[in-house]
């Protein structure tokens, strides 16, 4: 049995946002303007991205309904109609409320009726989590067919009044994702049929290093030497958010591990005979930032098992760093726009500095 | 970087010592002392205690690499003279160690007669004893994880040691020469894997050498908490 992705969508919110309407969407914190935005910005090499907030901070469609967007337009251009959908496999970072999975509220959203229902809970890889247990439950032969969606909405942690709320001055940990990640949400189809020109997914793989690393990145807690304790323990909400634990943080010493991790998860293909370098014909790596892209491209090379320059494939650049979603959003508009032909191989990588989880996936274009 | 290891061969083998790097950064990730330190709960008895117990390994260090050299036949000769040049760089870095030892706050008495630790034992010992072997190619297994550590250390741990101490560098200075040092060595190592690394049961001798090494040096690191 083989699983096919038929089809795929993407949902941006709003029109793009230039790094220069950044600051002044998000807001000035403390009245004052960001000393690390240019360096930040210039590292990752963003230049667009998209907000599911104005500028007056009220949101303008929830994680889910953006979720449900996407959706609709992976199903627009497939041979499946919702009541079709056996399965909805869904992630986020963080659904629009705590309780319940961020899959059931989709689920309503979309309006898909006995399905069989997954939450994918994480960071970056979170998506390929999800797609993973799609995967497999095709491949099991539980179901035909299943959606898979992955959406973000983080810009409600990079509100000016989250920060302030926060206390006095900013750390750069605490401030590095205001200028790396955006909102937006991508979805595939998978199906146990070829549909016309579709990308057969030949495996899905993934390594978790939680164990190994300490947390690069975190929500829920303030993570330092002096204060380990969860938003939970507070009395109240009110002081967990004053003593900094809601703020979203990234412990930027910790990111270049990323780089070794990434590259160590494809050596371990490559000698498990899943990977060979040389046949794969396109890249989709989600590199959080410019920056990195170079460091895997040079480690890739030093290690004998480069992949040439004009393989890699990201639309990061003008559609902003979107989390789990990236990946969907990146595949979405490498099938609409880019030239592929039958039997390319594609290989998609997923490195997470959450606490560290690199996911895998190799895709062949077929013709049904 | 931009030097490649140009052999189908040494290729190979670099792929497979880059991922037993990897599985050692993960080791020493999970070594509470180092554990401690990346959560900033580091002390300077803390760091005292690793170079008291580091040095002798250090000091140790030139002995088998000395003797790897010579263990090297009249075919090897070219080789022989790179790790010679290599011995004679390093044989007496413990010197800085120890002064590092005392500016932290040490006694050098203290340092120059502490005894190996049980990692330090094992370590030492099997690689003296790879040594010894008539032509130890195996043992650039070794050194790409010796060499690999003073870069971490370099670019990593001494940064974070004077953070979690209020040291000034000043300290720190084994480790910061060490890995400023090392980047050079590691070119040399690239093409000692070329010259060393000519066939299958060569390249598993140099990875299965360089495995058996980052578990000892992990279990030295482990060691340094532990005291009798």
């Amino acid at each position: 049995m083989s699983v096919f992705i038929t089809s795929s969508g993407h949902f941006l919110p709003g029109p793009p946002i230039s790094n220069d309407q950044m600051e002044p969407l998000l807001g000035l914190v403390h009245g004052k303007p960001s000393r690390l935005k240019r360096r930040i910005l210039q590292s990752n090499g963003i230049k667009t991205r998209h907000y599911a907030m104005d500028a007056n901070h009220h949101t303008t469609i929830s994680n889910a309904g953006m979720a449900a967007k996407a959706a609709e337009h992976c199903l627009s251009s497939s041979f499946l109609g919702k009541r079709q959908i056996k399965m909805l496999s869904a992630a986020t970072s963080q659904g629009d409320v705590v309780l319940p999975g961020f899959g059931s509220m989709l689920q309503a959203e979309l309006g898909l009726s006995d399905i069989e229902l997954h939450s994918s809970h994480g960071i970056c890889s979170s998506s390929m989590m999800a797609l993973k247990a799609a995967y497999t439950n095709l491949l099991a032969g539980e179901q035909t067919n299943a959606l898979v969606v992955a959406s973000e909405l983080t810009s409600r942690l990079f509100k000016a009044s989250r920060y302030e709320a926060a206390g006095s001055e900013l750390d750069f940990n605490a401030e590095f994702l205001r200028w790396m990640l955006s909102d937006g949400a991508g979805a595939v189809l998978l199906e146990t049929q070829a549909r016309g020109r579709c990308f057969r997914v030949d495996w899905i793989r993934s390594f978790s290093h939680a164990d190994a690393y300490p947390v690069c990145m975190s929500v829920g807690y303030r993570g330092d030497s002096s204060e380990q304790r969860s938003w939970q323990d507070y009395p109240t909400y009110a002081e967990a958010e004053a003593a900094g634990a809601l703020l979203i943080r990234q412990d930027v010493r910790l990111l270049e591990n990323i780089v070794k991790l990434g590259v160590d998860g494809y050596l371990r293909l490559i000698s498990e005979g899943r990977v060979q370098p040389d046949k794969v014909d396109h890249v989709l790596c989600h590199y959080s930032s410019h920056y990195f892209r170079g460091k895997i491209f040079d480690m890739m090379q030093r290690a004998g098992v480069g992949i040439a320059d004009h393989k890699w494939y990201s639309n990061l650049y003008d559609r902003g760093n979107t989390g789990c979603a990236s990946i969907f959003i990146m595949l979405d508009e490498f099938r609409r726009t880019r030239q592929y032909k039958t039997g390319d191989t594609i290989l998609c990588m997923v490195p997470e500095s959450g606490r560290f989880n690199n996911a895998y996936m190799q895709l062949t274009v077929v013709e049904a | 970087m931009t030097e490649q290891v140009l052999s189908p061969q040494g290729q190979q083998c670099l792929q497979a010592l880059m991922r037993v790097w990897f599985e050692f950064e993960r080791q020493l990730g999970r070594v509470p002392l180092l554990q401690r330190l990346d959560r900033g709960q580091f002390s300077k008895a803390d760091y005292c205690q690793l170079l008291l117990n580091w040095r002798q390994q250090v000091i140790e260090g030139s002995r088998w690499i000395s003797r790897c050299a010579s263990s090297f036949d009249r075919d090897y000769s070219d080789v022989r003279s790179v790790i010679i040049g290599h011995a004679r760089e390093e044989h007496r870095d413990y010197e800085m160690l120890e002064q590092d030892y005392v500016a932290a706050g040490g006694k050098l008495a203290d340092i120059q007669h502490a005894a190996r630790n049980i990692g330090t034992e094992a370590l030492h010992g099997f690689l003296m004893y790879r040594a010894s072997q008539s032509n130890p190619i195996d043992l650039v297994g070794a050194m790409w994880i010796i060499e690999g550590l003073g870069q971490k250390m370099a670019s990593d741990w001494a940064a974070q040691i004077d953070k979690s101490t209020g040291g000034d560098s000043s300290y720190t200075r084994f480790m910061r020469y060490h890995g400023a040092n090392d980047d050079d060595h590691l070119q040399k190592l690239y093409q000692l894997l070329d010259r060393l690394c000519q066939s299958p049961a060569q390249l598993a001798a140099i990875v299965r050498t360089a495995r058996v090494t980052a578990r000892l040096y992990c279990l030295q690191l482990e060691e340094v908490d532990h005291e009798y």
